[in-house]
């Protein structure tokens, strides 16, 4: 048993590595196919060690630390942005069997543990002694604070019907109903709430590569850098999860296809969800600045208070009360 | 708006299925258009050494000597060197357009990158083994259509 408790997060490790290193690779390769472009194929068969060239040659490059930079609070950044990211697998059940807890607060420790992130990137951006750091670093605090609000008040119309923040609870409750359904406004404002958390397209500010030279990641070279940008993977990892585990109900099979395992339902949902982060990607012009805050706190937020009283009102309608 | 965001994804969406618009370039050759100008060919048995070609040549890139013809029944000269400096040849068409027999012609070649500038200096055996893609208006099979066309 401690054998395994020691191998299993290590096990997981590998397959999130091998999940960053292949996310990375398709992204590029649906973006290219939606830009009518072949994407990378120059490294390996299909492109397949791309990623793993490019991984290398970060770790080869000089480890550069700014003169004036805050050294022991420029190195820390990317360990505290990284290790909250992983830390939040912890929670997330893949199957009835392959899960590391049963949380009885899963949910809400995922939610806390991953705003530590938040800190990483901000002693990041104030660590590098440089105005477009600090203003990328700033603007991604101020950015994932706020959108974590309409985040955890979406998930809340889950909550009260599963009457459990335990993960695991979640998903038995949605055997039969998949929370899409019912919670359909609570999904749109959590999958929106989820896209901004991660600093993605639209809501790629933080990173903006055209206003910010990179945000608050710019003087960070070689293996820090790889850390930065490994944490950003392992959150859509971690998000994608989390979207299959609340919403799409986990490894619940649909339409009572139980002949295929509860893993590969999992994992189909899992990459419909990361399909449609690289597709967003492809897709979407990046939000302004000036219509980020108002968007979170004015359209977001009411919406998911709003979920929340259609869920207490409509528990007690008789018929459908049952699916609350 | 929202319907906007849905339109704007179902057209990325599309777009994946569409055949890719991109050229697979060092592994395929580029097709170029007729009447690129590339690097020239030579036909050495055509040229009549009238100089007119290293004389047009804005760049003075073409330098050429001829010999007498070797059979003494014949009149005039024949090659002997003809060498093209592509360091400075801007590839303008000069002097195959003064060319009165076609001698030095157009082809649809244009890879001239090398490692060393010496080597952008090709002589008459070079030039006349440049004997691909020959632009086809100068090719030395010519198909004669009725009004005195070809193609």
């Amino acid at each position: 048993m401690s054998l395994l408790a020691i191998l299993a997060p290590v096990l997981l490790l590998v397959i999130v590595l091998a999940f960053v290193t292949y996310a990375i690779l398709f992204e590029r390769k649906v973006i290219g196919w939606m830009q009518n472009r072949i994407g990378p194929n120059r490294v390996g068969p299909w492109g397949m060690l791309q990623t793993v060239a490019d991984v290398f040659k970060l770790l080869i490059k000089e480890d550069v630390i700014p003169e004036k930079a805050d050294r022991a609070l420029f190195k820390l950044a990317p360990a505290i942005a990284f290790v909250p990211a992983f830390a939040v697998l912890a929670v997330i059940p893949f199957t009835e069997t392959w899960k590391f807890t049963d949380f009885a607060v899963g949910l809400l420790y995922y939610m806390a543990v991953s705003s530590i992130t938040i800190i990483g990137i901000m002693v990041g951006g104030w660590a590098s002694n440089n105005k477009y750091a600090l203003l990328g670093g700033m603007r991604s605090a101020a950015q994932m604070i706020s959108y974590e609000i309409p985040l955890v008040m979406s998930v809340v119309g889950i909550i009260m019907t599963t009457g459990s923040l335990n993960l695991n609870d979640i998903v038995h409750s949605q055997k039969h109903v998949w929370f899409i359904f019912p919670q359909i406004i609570g999904f749109l404002v959590f999958l929106i709430a989820a896209v901004s958390e991660l600093n993605r397209t639209p809501f790629d500010l933080p990173e903006a590569e055209s206003e910010l030279v990179a945000g608050y990641h710019v003087e960070y070279t070689g293996f820090r850098f790889a850390f930065f940008m490994l944490a950003e993977y392992v959150y859509v990892f971690a998000m994608a999860s989390l979207t299959t585990v609340l919403y799409l109900g986990g490894w619940n099979a649909p339409f009572g296809l139980t002949i295929i395992p509860p893993i590969i339902w999992f994992i189909l949902k899992f990459l419909l969800v990361v399909f449609f982060l690289f597709w967003l990607r492809a897709t979407m012009p990046r939000i302004r600045v000036d219509q980020l805050m108002q968007f979170a706190w004015k359209v977001l937020l009411p919406l998911a208070i709003f979920n929340i009283f259609l869920t207490a009102v409509l528990k007690e309608v008789p018929g459908i009360g049952h699916f609350y | 708006m929202v319907l906007g965001l849905v339109k704007g994804l179902g057209i990325t969406l599309k777009n994946m299925t569409k055949p890719r618009v991109t050229y697979r370039y060092p592994d395929e050759p580029l097709k170029m258009p007729d009447r690129f100008r590339g690097i020239q060919y030579l036909d050495p048995e055509k040229c009549i050494v009238c100089n007119q070609c290293a004389r047009i040549c804005p760049t003075d890139c073409i330098q050429l000597t001829g010999k007498k013809n070797p059979d003494p029944e014949k009149k005039g000269k024949v090659l002997d060197t003809f060498d093209i400096n592509f360091e400075i040849c801007i590839l303008c068409d000069l002097c195959t357009e003064v060319c009165p027999t076609e001698a030095i012609v157009m082809t649809n070649n244009y890879e001239l990158a090398v490692y060393s500038r010496d080597e952008l200096f090709k002589d008459i055996r070079w030039l006349h083994e440049n004997n691909q893609n020959i632009r086809s208006e100068n090719s030395t099979n010519l198909i004669k259509k009725p009004g005195g066309k070809t193609t």
